[in-house]
C-alpha cells in the first residue's frame, strides 16, 4: 500500500495544486418559507477534518449539499481554495462525495465504479485501469474488483465507495453519513480506516452524521448545527466539555444540568448558586442568555469523601446500574437528581455507608450554559 | 403419493377451459393457414404450405406486409424516444401543471381511436402529407408513446437517486449520466415499450384504414378489405404471421428477464479478510 496513488498532486488538467480550502459566506437555504440553513459561515481549512453534527432537519445534509453543488443555496457564497464555485455544476467542482447508501453504478464492476470518474475525464484506458485498481488495493479490495456491488459486503461497498471518491485527486472529500447502514462494530472500523486514510492523504474532509459518537471519534472540529444554524463550533473535547447550551450540552451525550444563578462572572471562570448544592466555581464561556445551569458529564462526578477539597456535596445512592464497561449511579443530592458514571473496575475501591457518601467535580469540568427552554 | 387436493380440482375446472377460452380462437389460424384449400375452412382438410408459399409470391400481400413493418419502425423508434424521454424527463419532478403532462402524454390510450383516425386524416389531409406510410407510423407513434412511457417510468422507480448525484459529482454530464446510469436501468422497460410499441403498431387498423393509400396499405387493412370479397387462405396466413410475432416477441422479452436476472443473482459471499 503506498500513499502515492491517491495523494493529492494536482487536478488532472488544471496543473493547480488542490488545496482543499472550503468556504461559506452567509449561505442560506429557502424552501419557500421554510429555511433549511441560515446565513451559514463556516471556513474548513485544508487538510482539515470537520463534522457537521445534527439531527435530522438541522440542515447538516443540505449545507453538504450545497458544497457538491446538488442543491442551489438561496443566499450566500460557496469558496473552493478561494474560487466562489456558485456557478459551476457539481461536475466540475472536483469534490469527492459518498452517499449514504454508498450509490454504487450496479451494472458496473467495483473496478468499472472506480474508473467511473477517470473516464469522465477521459484518462486513457490502461491508466485508468492501473490508477483504479490501485486505489481498491488501496482501501484493501485489490481482489474485488470484478465483483458486482451486489455481490460485496456493506464494508466492502464502503470501501469501493471510498475508493471511487478518492482516484480522481478531488478537492476534497463530502461523506454524507457514511457508516449508517454498517452494524456497530464495522461501524467503528471504518471510522479509524477512514481517519488513517485521511491523515495519509492529508485530504480535507467534510463529513455529515447525526452520531455524536461517530464525530467525537473522527473530526478535528465538529460543528454542531441545529435548525440550520451553527450552535457552536469546536475541537471535539472542547463542545463535549465545554457545551454552550443545554442542547447542545444532552445532544453529545448524558449530562447533568443543573439550574443556577450567577453570582460573578470573571473571564473564564464564575462563581454559580447551586441552589441546594451550594456555591461553585465552574467554567464559563461568557455565553448569556435569560436562565442559566451547570453541566456536568457523568463521568466527571467523582465520588469523595468530605474530607477532599473543592466542588462537592453530601448525596444519597437511589439505584446503581451495571452497563459492562461502566456502572451508573442515580443520586440525590442538594434537592437535585445526579447521574455518576465510573469504571465498573472502580467499583468497590469506595467503601463508604451512605450517610458518609459525598459527590464531587473538578471546576474545569463543570461549564456554566445557557438554558434555551 | 399423495394426489392433488379438490381445491387445486376446481382451480384446474375453472382455469383450463378458461385459458382455452382465451387461446382457441388465435390459434385456430395456424391450422388454417396450412389448410390444403383455396378457400378457409375448418377444420382443415389437409396439410400444405401452399398458402403460405402463395402469400408470399403475391405482391400485394408483401407489400402490406412491408408497410406494416415500416410503419411498426416508425412507431418503435419514435414512440421509444418520446415515451422513454417523457419518463425521464419528469422522474422525481413536480411542479404546477404535472398531472396534466401525464394526462396528456397518456391520453391516446383513451380516446377512441376512430377519434384520432379521424383527427389525424384531416391533419395530414390539411398538411398534404398524404399517399405514403409516414403518417401512418407517426399516428401510431402517437398511440404507442404512453405504453413506453409507462413501461420505462415503471422500470425508473427503482432508481436511487444518489446514482445521478454521485454520476454527477464523478464528472459526469448529461449525457453521460443518460448512458451509465439511466440506460441500464431503463433497458428492461424500454425493451418491453418497444414490443408494446411494435404490437400496437402491428395490430392497428382503424386509423391505417383511415390513411391507407395504394402505396401504403398495412397488412390488417389488407386483411379487412379482403376479407369481404376475396376469402383466400392468404388472409389466415397474415394471421399466423402476426400471432408468430407477437409470440417471438413475447418469448424474446422474457428470455431477456430471464438472463438478466441470472447474471445478476447474488453470488454466494467469500469471506473477506478485510471485514
Amino acid at each position: 500500500m503506498t500513499a502515492s496513488v491517491i495523494s493529492a498532486e494536482s487536478i488532472p488538467g488544471t496543473g493547480r495544486a488542490a488545496q482543499g480550502a472550503i468556504e461559506l459566506r452567509q449561505v442560506s437555504k429557502h424552501y419557500g418559507d421554510v429555511v433549511a440553513v441560515d446565513g451559514l459561515d463556516l471556513t474548513v481549512q485544508p487538510g482539515e477534518f470537520v463534522t457537521l453534527l445534527g439531527p435530522s432537519g438541522s440542515g447538516k445534509t443540505t449545507t453538504m449539499m450545497m458544497v457538491a453543488g446538488f442543491e442551489e443555496h438561496t443566499a450566500g457564497t460557496v469558496l473552493i481554495d478561494g474560487r466562489p464555485v456558485d456557478s459551476l455544476p457539481p461536475r466540475d467542482r472536483n469534490l469527492g462525495v459518498v452517499f449514504q447508501n454508498y450509490a454504487l453504478f450496479p451494472h458496473m464492476s467495483a473496478l468499472e465504479n472506480v474508473e467511473f470518474a477517470l473516464r469522465m475525464r477521459k484518462v486513457p484506458r490502461a491508466e485508468r485501469r492501473q490508477r483504479a485498481s490501485d486505489a481498491l488495493e488501496r482501501v484493501g479490495l485489490g481482489k474485488m474488483g470484478g465483483r458486482k456491488p451486489r455481490q460485496l459486503s456493506g464494508g466492502q461497498q464502503q470501501r469501493v465507495a471510498l475508493a471511487r471518491a478518492l482516484v480522481f485527486n478531488p478537492a476534497a472529500l463530502l461523506l454524507d453519513e457514511p457508516m449508517a447502514a454498517l452494524d456497530k462494530r464495522l461501524r467503528e472500523q471504518m471510522q479509524e480506516e477512514i481517519k488513517t486514510l485521511q491523515k495519509s492523504l492529508g485530504i480535507t474532509v467534510l463529513f455529515v452524521t447525526h452520531d455524536q459518537d461517530e464525530a467525537m471519534a473522527m473530526s478535528d472540529r465538529i460543528v454542531v448545527m441545529k435548525d440550520g444554524k451553527i450552535v457552536q463550533s469546536g475541537p471535539p473535547e472542547e463542545v463535549y466539555n465545554h457545551p454552550i447550551t443545554d442542547w447542545v450540552a444532552s445532544f453529545l451525550g448524558d449530562t447533568n444540568l443543573i439550574p443556577c444563578t450567577i453570582v460573578e462572572r470573571n473571564g473564564e471562570e464564575a462563581v454559580v448558586d447551586l441552589g441546594g448544592l451550594g456555591l461553585a466555581r465552574v467554567r464559563d464561556r461568557g455565553a448569556s442568555g435569560e436562565n442559566y445551569a451547570v453541566s456536568i458529564r457523568p463521568e466527571h462526578l467523582k465520588f469523595r469523601t468530605r474530607a477532599t477539597a473543592g466542588n462537592g456535596c453530601a448525596a444519597a445512592l437511589v439505584s446503581s446500574t451495571n452497563l459492562g464497561a461502566t456502572v451508573r449511579h442515580r443520586l440525590t443530592a442538594g434537592g437535585h437528581e445526579l447521574q455518576l458514571r465510573e469504571l465498573s473496575s472502580d467499583r468497590g475501591t469506595r467503601i463508604l455507608p451512605d450517610e458518609e457518601l459525598w459527590v464531587g467535580w473538578d471546576a474545569d469540568k463543570a461549564q456554566l450554559l445557557v438554558l434555551e427552554s | 403419493m399423495k394426489t392433488t387436493n379438490p381445491q387445486q380440482r376446481l382451480l384446474a375446472l375453472i382455469s383450463i377451459p378458461a385459458f382455452l377460452f382465451l387461446v382457441i380462437p388465435t390459434a385456430i389460424v395456424v391450422p388454417v393457414a396450412l389448410n390444403d384449400s383455396r378457400y378457409i375452412t375448418f377444420p382443415p382438410e389437409g396439410i400444405s404450405f401452399a398458402a403460405v408459399a402463395g402469400f408470399f409470391a403475391d405482391r400485394a400481400w408483401t407489400s402490406a406486409l412491408t408497410a406494416s413493418l415500416q410503419s411498426a419502425a416508425i412507431a418503435v423508434v419514435i414512440g421509444v424516444l418520446l415515451g422513454a424521454t417523457a419518463a425521464i424527463g419528469l422522474h422525481g419532478r413536480k411542479f404546477p401543471g404535472q398531472p396534466a403532462v401525464v394526462g396528456l402524454i397518456l391520453a391516446p390510450m383513451i380516446v377512441p381511436t376512430v377519434v384520432l383516425a379521424l383527427a389525424f386524416y384531416q391533419f395530414f389531409i390539411s398538411i398534404g402529407m398524404v399517399g405514403s406510410i409516414v403518417p401512418i407510423g407517426l399516428a401510431h407513434a402517437v398511440i404507442a408513446t404512453p405504453y413506453v412511457y409507462l413501461t420505462t417510468r415503471a422500470s425508473l422507480a427503482g432508481l436511487n437517486p444518489a446514482l445521478v448525484r454521485s454520476a454527477q459529482s464523478l464528472g459526469a454530464g448529461p449525457l453521460a449520466v443518460l448512458r451509465h446510469v439511466y440506460l441500464p436501468i431503463i433497458l428492461p422497460g424500454l425493451i418491453s415499450g418497444a414490443l408494446f410499441a411494435f404490437s400496437v403498431s402491428i395490430d392497428e387498423t382503424v386509423m391505417s384504414l383511415f390513411m391507407q393509400s395504394p402505396g401504403a396499405t398495412t397488412l390488417p387493412v389488407k386483411m379487412f378489405t379482403d376479407i369481404q370479397f376475396n376469402l383466400t387462405p392468404k388472409i389466415a396466413v397474415s394471421s399466423a404471421l402476426l400471432v408468430s410475432v407477437a409470440t417471438i416477441g413475447l418469448l424474446l422479452q422474457v428470455m431477456f428477464v430471464l438472463k438478466r436476472r441470472s447474471s445478476t443473482r447474488m453470488l454466494p459471499l467469500a469471506v473477506s479478510a478485510q471485514t
